[in-house]
């Protein structure tokens, strides 16, 4: 399910392996979108907070993996909603215009629409969506508002290495593979993502899931059930008229 | 004036008219909820009023479901040879020229109705609760809204017929969800077992 717009689509690209982890990018975030310290704990990892939440629309993900060269080697990425262009959050949801599509291609919500179900944070593939105080959904929204006034998404405007990019996504892809990274994850996946990741390793390392998919309840519950509830009622309700019109209604016999 | 027999108890039409107008009204918002439908919101005053009214109707029209067992339930887990033989005659529906065996205060189309209303009827309340108050299990909610939606299908499609065949296709049957009343004549015609069994044949 292509969107109308995959031709001047934009995405956020991030470069893991130049990422420093300094969290630059998860305070300009809350600084743009005036989003609320979070009471967190030490996990005895430098992840903090500790997952996205709804005063958290990105975080960087830190996971030791030692190999046989690096035994010390400490893996930075940095996480948010992937914009997918088949989005099951978007998919799921049964307010219009709670979860919408940017004219960038990604997917804003609009709090006065969400009707608080928290459908989307189960539909998603990527555990992205959370829920504020009020109920309401919250999540990266591509600083859409930033793009409309010709800047960059916040996180990206403040990162310091480059790791995170913001531009054309068929560019950004592109580019990254001229620069020599042969996998670029969400290229593909869920109709295109619209957070990339170029890696040289393997996506796995960084904790990044395999294939990522909608929840295939949710697949047959849209493919089939739905078609089904306009169908099943329009035959049935043509059916009763058929039958009302050729056998027509019960007689009762004549003694 | 000819004799009339009570066939159904004002409580049975009271709450059956609770139950039927909650579903209705609950299919209507199900389907606006299920495609996003603008017009149906407004309805009922927005999507976030109408979230609201869908979750309360439910338990209205799962507590009237409930008590609706007290009037049908006994009735429809009882089959015997004569409703057998009306299955073989589609109940006479698809031909007036079929004779149809002898029936009792309800059908073994009604019986079966009524169990697949209360069994979805029970499927779509849990699930709906299920989605409404479960926080943070992804496995579960998803679960529950599979089960709404296919509880769902079972309603778009049973309640129309159900719908069809208590009005337009049997005439003087919507008169019992009215005032209970049928004339004498009638009830012998229709029910006569059940007749027999009151001792009015």
């Amino acid at each position: 399910m292509a969107n109308d717009n995959t031709k001047n689509r934009k995405a956020i690209l991030v470069t893991p392996e130049v990422c420093i982890g300094c969290r630059a990018c998860q305070v300009a975030c809350k600084s743009w979108n005036q989003l609320p310290g979070i009471k967190t704990k030490n996990n005895g990892t430098y992840q903090n907070p500790p997952d996205l939440a709804s005063a958290a629309f990105n975080i960087i993900r830190y996971s030791e993996v030692p190999s046989d060269k690096n035994p010390v080697r400490w893996l930075f990425v940095s996480r948010r909603c992937m914009h997918c262009d088949d989005a099951g959050c978007m998919k799921i949801c049964p307010a219009p215009g709670a979860l919408y599509r940017t004219k960038e291609g990604a997917v804003a919500f609009d709090r006065d629409k969400c009707i608080g179900c928290k459908l989307c944070v189960n539909a998603c593939p990527f555990d992205v969506p959370r829920y504020d105080v009020e109920g309401k959904v919250t999540k990266c929204h591509l600083c859409f508002d930033r793009i409309d006034a010709g800047m960059q998404p916040a996180c990206v405007k403040t990162c310091p290495t480059g790791a995170l990019r913001f531009g054309d996504r068929a560019e950004l892809i592109s580019t990254a593979k001229k620069d020599g990274f042969n996998t670029i994850y969400g290229e593909q996946d869920l109709g295109g993502l619209g957070s990339i990741y170029a890696f040289k390793d393997a996506p796995k390392l960084y904790g990044m899931k395999d294939d990522p998919a909608i929840p295939s309840s949710v697949i047959f519950w849209h493919t089939v059930l739905k078609p089904f509830a306009v169908a099943g009622l329009g035959g049935v309700v043509a059916a009763a008229a058929i039958h009302y019109l050729t056998v027509g209604p019960h007689k009762d016999e004549e003694e | 004036m000819a004799e009339m027999v009570r066939k159904s108890s004002s409580d049975e039409i009271i709450n059956h008219w609770i139950m039927a107008l909650s579903c209705i009204l609950l299919i209507i918002s199900g389907y606006g909820f299920l495609f996003q439908i603008e017009g149906i919101g407004s309805l009922f005053g927005g999507f976030n009023a109408m979230k609201t009214v869908h979750n309360w109707l439910g338990v209205v029209f799962v507590l009237s479901l409930l008590y609706s067992m007290g009037h049908y339930f006994k009735d429809a887990l009882e089959y015997d040879d004569d409703d057998r033989q009306w299955f073989k005659v589609a109940g006479g529906y698809l031909s007036h020229k079929v004779k149809v065996p002898p029936m009792g205060k309800y059908n073994p189309g009604q019986k079966l109705y009524y169990l697949a209303i209360l069994a979805a009827g029970i499927a779509i309340a849990l699930s709906g609760f299920a989605i409404w108050l479960i926080q943070d299990n992804a496995g579960l909610i998803l679960l529950a809204h599979l089960v709404h939606n296919l509880a769902f299908c079972i309603f778009i499609i049973a309640v129309p017929v159900h719908i069809y065949l208590g009005t337009l296709a049997n005439p003087g049957t919507f008169q019992i969800m009215v005032n209970g009343m049928v004339p004498l004549e009638l009830a012998r015609k229709r029910y006569p077992k059940w007749m027999k069994a009151a001792g009015k044949m």
